[in-house]
């Protein structure tokens, strides 16, 4: 304790120096702290496994590309373990534009049974009776609402791309769920098999309610069963790995995030390690100086270690404080990019947060190590006669 | 008669360079009693600065014994050395080798911090240092905003601090004025004689050596004159 006072003044002996080089500590750790989110995306548990969904999703075998027969929906509900099925079908197309920011989920559907597969979400606005009544009707999520500020009865042209057809929907609902993803719209798959003949009968995927996870486990084998000789088989998979499969289509994105993540600690501990040993030979003189009035190797190695550990530190709280407070506005801004669906996710952590310090401190310490040793090892007499 | 405080036996000192070896002292003898004041002179090269840094443990012998009192100084480890060397000497140097950083109170605390010394009684060890020297109006003032003879005031007050058995200077004068060197000169006197410090000062100058209660003179390695002070006119009062 009482040589920290001596520790904070040689820190900031040279302070724009020092200040500098807390700097180039700072920036990185932010975007540390955000890849370490983004990482926690990918790893975050199936809330609807934890809240016993028990969801499965059936598509072609494969890819999702390739459509599947939707009379299929009949065979599988009539499984033992089944609570109910629903039909999807992906329309996509174009709201306004086509730049990320109104980019959102656009989804053919059964209305009758769709509430029923995803029993988590809630109407909190009109109902899908309301729905059910009217074929053009869609229901929207509740972030879609906020973003847009839709209400019930207004209406959404859709202009199609995969499929060439322009739909033109009515509100009739608003739904939530509980993780606050309500961000996608939802409208009557015989409205489009209306529009487009072509399409009727087919379907992307048909979305399953299991009543446990027993039967989660063994539809999964049992529904590919049914269909592994059919022109159409099927891959069977919890609503996870599904939702995996798409990230999985990035390449290993996690592999490339921790890549970055370790390229940036690394060029962060050489900036670091360079003002340190730029510091270290500035004080040859003091630091023999020191060893004359009887301080021994091992503290001079203390001293310096020290000295970069209190600057890492400072860098990394600085860091951390600048995250934490300009974190929700820093997602929103990505919400509005090709990222937006990763950024609505995003969250940090205490994971997050300790993560940083050890970071922090792993810099402070590889910086340092390499001038405090040389400085320790000096020879007392090298150092008095040292002209700098 | 009491046994010398500083015993230096048959001291070799070689340094190594690429393209040969220097013989800086070749079988040096000297002893230095318990209050002595004793100057060392000699040209350039003669080793004068190389028997402070052997006494004081900074440097090594490549033969030879050094005690000080019951203490050999080349038997110790470099760890043991360090605590020795914060206890026993005190070391004044020629370029005053202060902190740039820290204010001449916090210069002065640095020997202190070593010790189990609490803050209080640091300060109190310092502000005395302090009023031996003269400079209590000047303790929050940084290196740069004092004078060279104020400089090495802090300097001396930094190596009486810690109330050392020895105290080495290096040329304490080399790099003042007539003036500030007289001061200084003046102070290194007084603590010989005020406060019977055992004192090695090394230097080129005749009137600093005639502070002194014994001249040694050095060539070639070697103790060449050994040249003792009427001690009357340094009786003390």
């Amino acid at each position: 304790m009482k040589y920290i006072p001596f520790l904070f003044k040689n820190v900031f002996r040279k302070k724009t120096r020092s200040i500098l080089t807390i700097l180039s500590i700072v920036l990185p750790l932010i975007l540390i702290c955000l890849l370490s989110s983004f990482l926690s995306v990918f790893e975050q548990t199936d809330e609807a496994e934890t809240r016993g969904m028990f969801r499965l999703v059936t598509r072609h075998k494969v890819g999702l590309t390739n459509l599947i027969p939707s009379s299929y929906l009949d065979k599988i509900s009539d499984l033992d373990g089944v609570l109910s099925a629903t039909k999807f079908l992906w329309f996509g197309g174009t709201y306004i534009d086509e730049s990320a920011k109104n980019f959102f989920a656009r989804f053919a559907t059964e209305p009758q049974t769709l509430l029923q597969v995803f029993d988590d979400a809630s109407m909190v606005e009109g109902s899908t009776k309301d729905w059910e009544r009217d074929t053009s009707g869609c229901i929207v999520g509740e972030e879609l609402i906020k973003k847009y500020g839709w209400r019930i009865g207004d209406q959404i042209v859709l202009k199609g791309n995969i499929y060439p057809v322009t739909l033109q929907l009515t509100i009739r609902g608003i739904y939530s769920v509980p993780s606050g993803r309500a961000d996608a719209l939802f409208f009557n798959l015989k409205y489009l098999e209306e529009a487009l003949p072509t399409i009727k009968g087919k379907v992307g995927t048909i979305w399953i309610k299991a009543k446990d996870p027993e039967s989660a486990t063994r539809l999964s084998t049992q529904i590919d069963g049914l269909f592994e000789n059919s022109p159409y088989p099927t891959k069977t998979e919890s609503e996870k790995a599904f939702q995996m499969g798409f990230v999985s289509m990035l390449g290993d994105i996690k592999l490339l995030i921790t890549s970055m993540g370790v390229i940036i600690v690394l060029v962060v501990i050489l900036i670091a390690a360079n003002t340190i040993s730029i510091s270290a030979r500035e004080r040859i003189r003091e630091i023999a100086l020191l060893r004359t009035l009887g301080y021994s190797r091992l503290m001079i190695l203390f001293f310096i270690l020290s000295e970069s550990l209190i600057m890492s530190l400072i860098g990394g709280l600085i860091g951390i404080i600048i995250f934490v407070l300009t974190f929700n506005p820093l997602r929103s801004f990505l919400a509005t990019t090709p990222l937006g669906d990763l950024a609505n996710s995003l969250t940090y952590t205490a994971d997050t947060i300790i993560l940083a310090f050890i970071v922090t401190t792993l810099v402070g310490i590889f910086s340092g190590i390499v001038p405090a040793i040389g400085s320790s090892r000096r020879p007392i007499i090298v150092g008095i006669r040292y002209i700098g | 008669m009491s046994a010398p405080l500083i015993r230096l036996v048959d001291i070799v000192k070689i340094y190594k360079t690429h393209a040969s070896e220097i013989t800086v002292l070749s079988g040096l003898n000297l002893t230095v009693d318990e209050g002595e004041f004793v100057a060392i002179m000699g040209p350039s090269g003669s080793g004068k600065t190389t028997i402070l840094n052997l006494i004081a443990g900074i440097d090594t012998t490549t033969y030879g014994r050094i005690f000080v009192g019951s203490d050999e100084v080349t038997a110790m480890s470099e760890s043991e050395l360090a605590t020795w060397r914060s206890q026993h000497i005190g070391f004044i140097f020629q370029f005053y080798n202060l902190i740039p950083s820290l204010t001449a109170y916090e210069n002065i605390e640095l020997p202190l911090l070593l010790t189990s010394l609490s803050k209080f009684d640091r300060k109190k060890h310092v502000l005395t240092a302090l009023e031996i020297v003269g400079l209590t109006d000047r303790m929050s003032h940084y290196p740069r905003q004092l004078s060279g003879g104020q400089e090495q005031r802090v300097g001396i007050a930094r190596a009486i601090v810690t109330d050392p058995t020895i105290l080495l200077a290096d040329e304490p004068t080399g790099n003042l004025d007539a003036n500030s060197a007289e001061e200084i000169l003046h102070l290194i006197e007084s603590l010989n004689i005020k406060f019977k410090k055992t004192i090695l000062m090394v230097t080129h100058d005749p009137n600093a050596a005639s502070r002194s209660s014994r001249i040694i003179r050095l060539d070639k390695g070697l103790s060449k004159e050994d040249l003792i002070i009427d001690k009357i006119q340094f009786s003390s009062t």
